[in-house]
């Protein structure tokens, strides 16, 4: 499957999904006002690269400031399938969680996270301060 | 021409005004020329009208060619070009593919044919023909560009507008919760701050004889899809609380839960998991609400929360400690919301003097500071623990100048709507 590179906007985020050397990174904001249309096509190309592997080691970077109701729930969706993957290919998944220090907002989001998906090797990893 | 005076009147809907303006509607009548008059004709022509941007060049009626000022007066202006052109066809200055268009195009369509163009269009004007084709006079991009900014000037406008009503409507929708409040509230402010004059957040109170009931609500979307989905919400829980659900705040929520998902069909198919990146899927909405619930009994003094997603925030006098009471983690009829999902009740002594504040997440999760993080629960309460003895409309302006402060020029993500009582 070919790479997946869409460059940020205000209200989307950078997407980085290097599917040919399993590194899948997010960062930035998250609140367009048709989330579903964005995260749709994203979330299938993943979807259909998981079904081709067979216990290759994915890095997932995760590193939101901010991300609306609709967006929460397709992360949810998102780390659903790579909760299934791990789930038949143990310590497949590392999610690297990026969180500001100061950020308590997006760490128990995190926190969250790792609680629901507990197939995913969760990884909290704290940006100091500039 | 623009005719000014028609588009002041304008009071049509959104889709008569645009119909309203036509290609026509910006026709100039001009003098135009023939293939058998000379460039010296075209020169006279010019000077003697000094507005005249171009001129077409007729034949038998039908446009063949237009010839623009700047352009015919550069080439006259070469050496010997007087000598050689003079008594030559005006044909030769002509641009021989300018844009023609019927009086009936929509400005729409004509914006897009004059952009696509090219500049020479805009500047030197396009041909307006009748529906047989035959000359009628012409058009400048100078007034296309002001019909078009009127246009949507007057779209803003009627939107604008419409959403201010919105806004009326939402409110009086809130006046009964506004009575309730200061019937049964002494020292209390209630900040309700939609992002875009109306929107999801919403606030509900209603009083009993053996107290109130409160609810702080963020419906999914801003603007007015979450308008539209707060009259929905404050409608059934209304009705809800008709019944002596009001004791129950955990099952007032799992009343909700159900309606919401009956009414907008949110249902998943037990034990079939259904592809949810399909675009077949795209029809369904997924919307709900976050809210906290309180019942709060002023004859023994207990309030009774159960949150979706909402936490409640405490501070009692004698600790000084903001205190949560932790919101359980799914929202209101939102599809990934279980049918028979059950929300948990939890019970607070309230002593005298104990401030209790609720907040949607737009204040919580907006983006700001120099480190362009969320504000977040931690700050929240940090400055809750400096102000809360302050009287509660005095913490209110404080929480929000700060809440201002922070965002700075960040854009403002989401409603807001806050909330503090002392008891």
């Amino acid at each position: 499957m070919t790479d997946l590179y869409i460059p940020a906007t205000s209200d989307t985020p950078e997407i980085n999904f290097k599917f040919s050397r399993n590194t899948l990174s997010m960062s930035g904001e998250a609140y367009p006002e048709n989330g579903v249309e964005f995260f749709r096509p994203i979330l299938r190309q993943l979807q259909s690269h998981l079904k081709s592997l067979s216990g290759d080691t994915i890095e997932f970077n995760f590193q939101l400031t901010y991300f609306n109701s609709v967006s929460t729930k397709i992360f949810y969706s998102m780390f659903e399938l790579l909760n299934e993957y791990a789930k038949n290919h143990p310590n497949s998944v590392l999610l690297n969680w990026h969180h500001d220090e100061e950020d308590d907002m997006i760490l128990d989001f995190g926190l969250d996270i790792q609680e629901d998906f507990t197939w995913i090797d969760f990884n909290a990893i704290t940006l100091a301060s500039a | 021409m623009l005719d000014q005076s028609l588009l002041n009147k304008s009071r049509a809907g959104l889709s008569e005004i645009e119909a309203e303006y036509i290609a026509g509607s910006l026709l100039k009548i001009c003098p135009s020329v023939s293939p058998g008059q000379t460039n010296h004709e075209v020169s006279k022509l010019l000077e003697g009208h000094a507005d005249l941007i171009s001129i077409a060049v007729i034949e038998d009626n039908k446009p063949i060619g237009l010839i623009s000022r700047n352009f015919f007066m550069e080439g006259m202006a070469k050496p010997f070009h007087h000598d050689l052109f003079d008594r030559k066809s005006c044909i030769a200055f002509m641009d021989k593919e300018p844009l023609v268009v019927d009086q009936n195009m929509s400005i729409q369509a004509l914006s897009f044919k004059v952009l696509g163009a090219g500049r020479k269009t805009l500047n030197d004007g396009f041909i307006i023909t009748d529906e047989n084709g035959d000359y009628l006079g012409l058009g400048s991009g100078e007034d296309l560009v002001k019909v078009v900014s009127f246009l949507q000037a007057e779209k803003n406008r009627l939107v604008t507008e419409s959403i201010n009503y919105a806004s009326v409507i939402q409110q009086s929708f809130l006046r009964s919760s506004k009575e309730s409040m200061s019937s049964v509230l002494q020292d209390y402010f209630m900040h309700w701050e939609p992002r875009d004059k109306v929107g999801g957040d919403y606030y509900f109170c209603k009083k009993f004889e053996d107290g109130f009931f409160l609810a702080l609500i963020d419906c999914t979307g801003h603007g007015v899809p979450g308008a539209f989905m707060t009259l929905i919400m404050a409608s059934f829980l209304d009705h809800i609380l008709l019944e002596d659900n009001r004791y129950d705040p955990a099952g007032a929520l799992a009343i909700m839960n159900k309606k919401v998902k009956l009414a907008l069909g949110q249902i998943t198919e037990t034990g079939v998991e259904t592809d949810k990146f399909s675009p077949a899927q795209g029809g369904q909405s997924d919307d709900g609400m976050d809210t906290a619930f309180c019942w709060v009994n002023t004859q023994n003094n207990t309030l009774v929360y159960a949150g979706a997603k909402t936490p409640l925030f405490y501070i009692d006098n004698a600790s000084t400690d903001v205190n949560l009471l932790e919101p359980d983690r799914k929202g209101v009829g939102y599809v990934d919301t279980p049918m028979d999902y059950q929300w948990t009740n939890q019970q607070l002594s309230l002593s005298k003097a104990m401030c209790l504040y609720l907040t949607t997440d737009g204040l919580i999760d907006q983006i700001g500071g120099l480190k362009k993080i969320a504000f977040g629960k931690k700050r929240f309460s940090a400055l809750l623990k400096d102000i809360y003895l302050k009287p509660m409309l005095e913490q209110e302006s404080i929480i929000m100048q700060t809440y201002y402060d922070y965002q700075g020029k960040q854009r403002r993500r989401d409603d807001v709507c806050l909330m503090g009582f002392r008891f």
